[in-house]
């Protein structure tokens, strides 16, 4: 019962700030890219534009919701929520501390992997019933890509397995807080891992350069085309609490989590700090650069990525057993 | 491992342009500072009696590629000079189909009718887009753009002998403020 | 008409020969498509994402320019064709009113051509310009990197719009061309401030370079894509940076000298590979060759008058009730041509018929030869880099 209840405040807890986490990670990225692009971004709607996502939020509610003729519509209507709740439910697992942490899984990693592996589902659900071309084109470009950047995705979450000896996700921190951040230590090994987590990060939550399913120069607006109101607002959400979730495991493996620089002033700060970081760096990335074929993906994918992670593997496997022992 | 520099170099370019001044001028709040022959909307304008210049002559009508200019004059007399001229009983431009292309300005044999700096202020109906006569001259209040026909039809001169090459650009220098 | 691209009505691309199973589907790319840039459809029919068959249908931006030049007089004529090909609004004008000068046998004074020449190379600039940016943004999306490309240069492309706007008033309507001549001196200080503009162009190239032609994704995305060789784009009518990037040394501007071009010798950039890769190399060489031309178009502007013929001041200025005359010039596009028969309206004042030859209309007439055999990621990245103009292709 008490478990229970625990699981409910924390469920409750982590729902409402991932989502004003996202919706301000949104107002953030807006922000960040106007400047890049020597705009100014949302200012009208509150101080600096802050309101702006509640805004958006509204205009979203008030739209009328529209069903294409012929779309399936019970899947038309569930792929949004799935998308969101998977996205969500990947949150449970990652310590922000040691304390703050949903449900301290010794799989967590496998939970992550597994839920951003389902994600896959319901994106193609959108495509499929939607009975749109442009839909479909983007369900099955996101399947196919999803499929492939899984691979890299999963080897290198193995070597942060293979070097700490565990899948618990806070095992993993604390064993970065003992020999040093992956990212860092070993050098060059490490960070390799890291960039690649990263890209297959990128690729995993369709972002540019490899944000082919949704590609809007393409396919009008990929999987999101037909959707509309708020239905289209939790994909669109759901897009960014995977970014935004996928950047806390990212600072959870690789960069030592709650664990400050040389262990100064550990705690939840640092892993909020790491987190908006890397996400911000992802919209980075995404005002940077162009984005790729599908065809290009996927050689990129099979022919660099896991070759790369495969040999990373093996070298956590040998360091682990000579070096670390 | 080409893709890897290249994307560096481009975060580069992107970060750098972070510390560049935003480009946006926001318009209603802010209004852009215009050139001097900017031109938007159109006037009719009084002589320094306050006589109206335009005597309804047609110039403006017949040369109007989109055709959207209609004028009725009369014959009085004025009450100025006393000689006969021609006054306008009603004048209508028609911005919905205006194409900018200051014809008419350039035709004006009085320089009655001129352009605007100012952009025409938009309305919540097609027929707040047609320039009356009174408007037409309600306009001649606000901020006007350099050309007018004389100035115009100075510029265009046939080029003139040899020893002469400044007076084409001069019109230009010295009536520009 | 050869091996590599058979035609569009060959049976290699004849569906009833398809494999029945093949499992076709058709996609209707545009009208209404954030890349076909403006009102364009494709029809095309898909196998897979690869495409089988292209068919283009034009004209949904059909708006009689070619009829109304018939109605409108001489004088009048010049100032509809702003809108046909709206992103080089000044070429435009200039292949007019040059097939009507030569038609009404008029002299243009020399300050006349050069300031022409220094006007058609900084709209080329400006295309071009407004041309990368828009090609970054269907490789990299609006929601992506190439939405910043497209800012950057449409930030810098409205420094030449503000030239555009000191000189003729006018932002995209200049009307700044009569028959004989201009219709605008150049205000005292412009030289200086197109200076500016230049400099601040030449020293931001690089970026958008790294950003975008240099970058390897972008070659990565147009190398061996689109595929236009000499053969068939001699055998299309292809004119332009498109035609030069197949390997055929022609411009205009260089072969049949117009404006100022006999006196400033034009360098003419080209390439052989004939992909979107070398049409995009041969558009930013021109765009470094432009801002070399300006220079020197300012450095000798000479002085005198800028109109040979009368100023306008009635629609029946000009009359003629026989002839025919051809201009075309080198737009950003390729040949802007401009047939004008004369006698029509009353007593001649009007052309009888006008006929424009569009670049663009030509341009896309290569789309069912190049897209089958690419994907649909291809399709946008082929129109982008032919850089059609709906306004033009449809008039």
């Amino acid at each position: 019962m008490q478990g229970l209840l625990r699981g409910l405040v924390y469920g409750g807890l982590i729902i409402t700030v991932l989502m004003t986490a996202t919706a301000w990670g949104m107002w953030l990225e807006r922000k960040l890219a106007a400047r890049m692009q020597s705009r100014i971004g949302p200012n009208v709607v509150g101080k600096f534009g802050l309101l702006q996502p509640v805004a958006d939020l509204m205009k979203l509610l008030q739209k009328e919701e529209i069903y294409p003729i012929g779309a399936d519509r019970l899947l038309f209507d569930l792929a949004p929520f799935l998308v969101t709740t998977f996205a969500i439910a990947t949150a449970a697992v990652v310590p922000f501390t040691a304390e703050a942490v949903g449900a301290d899984l010794d799989v967590g990693i496998l939970w992550v992997l597994a839920l951003g592996g389902l994600m896959v589902i319901p994106v193609w659900m959108a495509g499929w019933a939607s009975n749109n071309k442009f839909a479909l084109i983007g369900g099955m470009r996101a399947v196919a890509q999803s499929v492939s950047y899984g691979v890299p995705l999963v080897l290198t979450s193995l070597v942060a397995v293979v070097f700490t000896g565990t899948m618990s996700l806070s095992g993993i921190v604390k064993f970065q807080i003992e020999h040093g951040w992956l990212a860092l230590w070993p050098p060059g090994p490490g960070v390799v891992a890291f960039v690649l987590f990263y890209m297959a990060l990128l690729a995993e939550s369709n972002r540019i350069p490899f944000d082919i399913p949704e590609a809007e120069s393409e396919l009008v607006a990929g999987i999101t085309t037909e959707y509309t109101g708020m239905k289209f607002g939790l994909l669109y959400v759901g897009e960014y609490v995977h970014t935004m979730v996928g950047s806390a495991i990212a600072a959870v493996i690789f960069l030592g989590g709650w664990d400050g620089p040389f262990h100064v002033a550990s705690g939840l700060h640092w892993m909020v700090i790491k987190t908006v970081a890397l996400f911000a760096s992802v919209y980075w990335v995404r005002w940077s650069l162009l984005r790729f074929r599908s065809d290009q993906l996927m050689r990129l994918c099979w022919l660099y990525l896991v070759p790369v992670s495969l040999g990373l593997v093996i070298f956590a496997a040998l360091w682990r057993h000579f070096v670390l022992r | 491992m080409g893709y890897l520099l290249d994307s560096i170099r481009a975060l580069g370019v992107t970060a750098k342009n972070i510390g560049r001044k935003p480009v946006t001028v926001q318009f209603p709040k802010v209004i852009r500072e215009r050139q001097e022959r900017y031109r938007t909307s159109f006037a009719l304008l009084k002589d320094e009696q306050g006589e109206e210049r335009c005597v309804g002559c047609l110039a403006c009508e017949r040369i109007c590629p989109s055709q959207i200019i209609h004028m009725a004059s009369t014959k009085k007399e004025s009450p100025v000079t006393g000689k006969k001229r021609g006054y306008l009983d009603d004048f209508t431009l028609d911005m919905t189909a205006c194409i900018f292309c200051e014809l008419c300005v350039q035709v004006c044999p009085f320089d009655a009718i001129v352009m605007l700096k100012v952009p025409h202020e938009p309305g919540y109906a097609r027929e707040d887009l047609v320039l009356t006569m009174a408007k037409l001259y309600e306009n001649g209040e606000k901020p006007l753009t350099w050309g007018n026909g004389t100035k115009l039809m100075e510029m265009q001169e046939p080029p003139k002998p040899a020893p002469a090459p400044a007076p084409a650009a001069e019109p230009a220098k010295t009536e520009a403020p | 008409m050869n091996a590599r691209h058979p035609g569009p009505t060959s049976d290699r691309y004849r569906l009833e020969q398809m494999d029945a199973d093949a499992d076709l589907m058709v996609l209707n790319f545009g009208p209404q498509h954030p890349s076909t840039h403006g009102v364009f459809r494709i029809k095309l029919i898909l196998d897979g994402e690869v495409v089988v068959r292209a068919i283009p249908y034009a004209g949904y931006l059909h708006r009689g320019v070619e009829k109304l030049l018939e109605k409108l007089t001489f004088a009048q004529g010049v100032p509809i064709v702003d809108k046909n090909d709206y992103v080089a609004p000044m070429t435009n004008e200039q292949a007019l009113v040059m097939a009507f000068e030569k038609l009404l046998k008029v002299e243009v004074p020399r300050r006349a051509r050069w300031m022409r020449t220094i006007f058609a190379e900084l709209q080329r600039i400006a295309s071009h310009m407004l041309w990368l940016g828009t090609f970054a943004l269907d490789m990299g999306g609006a929601l992506g990197g190439g939405s910043g490309v497209f800012i950057y240069t449409f930030r810098e492309r409205d420094y030449i719009l503000d030239l555009f706007e000191m000189v003729t008033g006018g932002r995209f309507h200049y009307n700044t061309h009569t028959i004989g001549g201009n219709r605008h001196d150049i205000p005292p200080g412009w030289d200086r401030e197109v200076i500016k503009v230049l400099d601040l162009i030449e020293s931001r190239l690089p970026e958008y370079e790294a950003m975008s032609s240099n970058n390897a994704i972008f070659v990565a995305r147009t190398k061996g894509v689109g595929v236009i060789d000499k053969e068939l784009a001699l055998g299309l009518g292809l004119t332009g940076p498109i035609l030069r990037a197949s390997g055929v040394d022609f411009d205009l501007r260089r072969d049949a000298p117009y404006h100022a071009y006999d006196e400033l010798k034009v360098n003419v950039a080209t390439a052989t590979a004939g992909d979107c890769q070398a049409r995009a190399q041969v558009r930013v060489a021109e765009l470094r060759e432009s801002i070399r031309l300006v220079r020197a178009g300012l450095a000798g502007l000479p002085e005198g008058g800028i109109n040979g013929g009368k100023p306008i001041k009635m629609p029946q200025q000009f009359k003629t009730m026989s002839g025919q005359a051809y201009v075309g010039i080198d737009t950003p596009r390729g040949e802007l041509g401009t047939f004008v028969v004369a006698g029509g309206g009353d007593k001649g004042t009007a052309p009888y018929r006008c006929k424009i030859r569009a670049p663009s209309l030509h341009a896309l007439s290569a789309l069912p030869w190049i897209l089958p055999g690419h994907t649909v990621s291809d399709v946008v990245v082929i129109l982008g880099s032919l850089d059609p103009i709906m306004g033009e292709v449809d008039r």
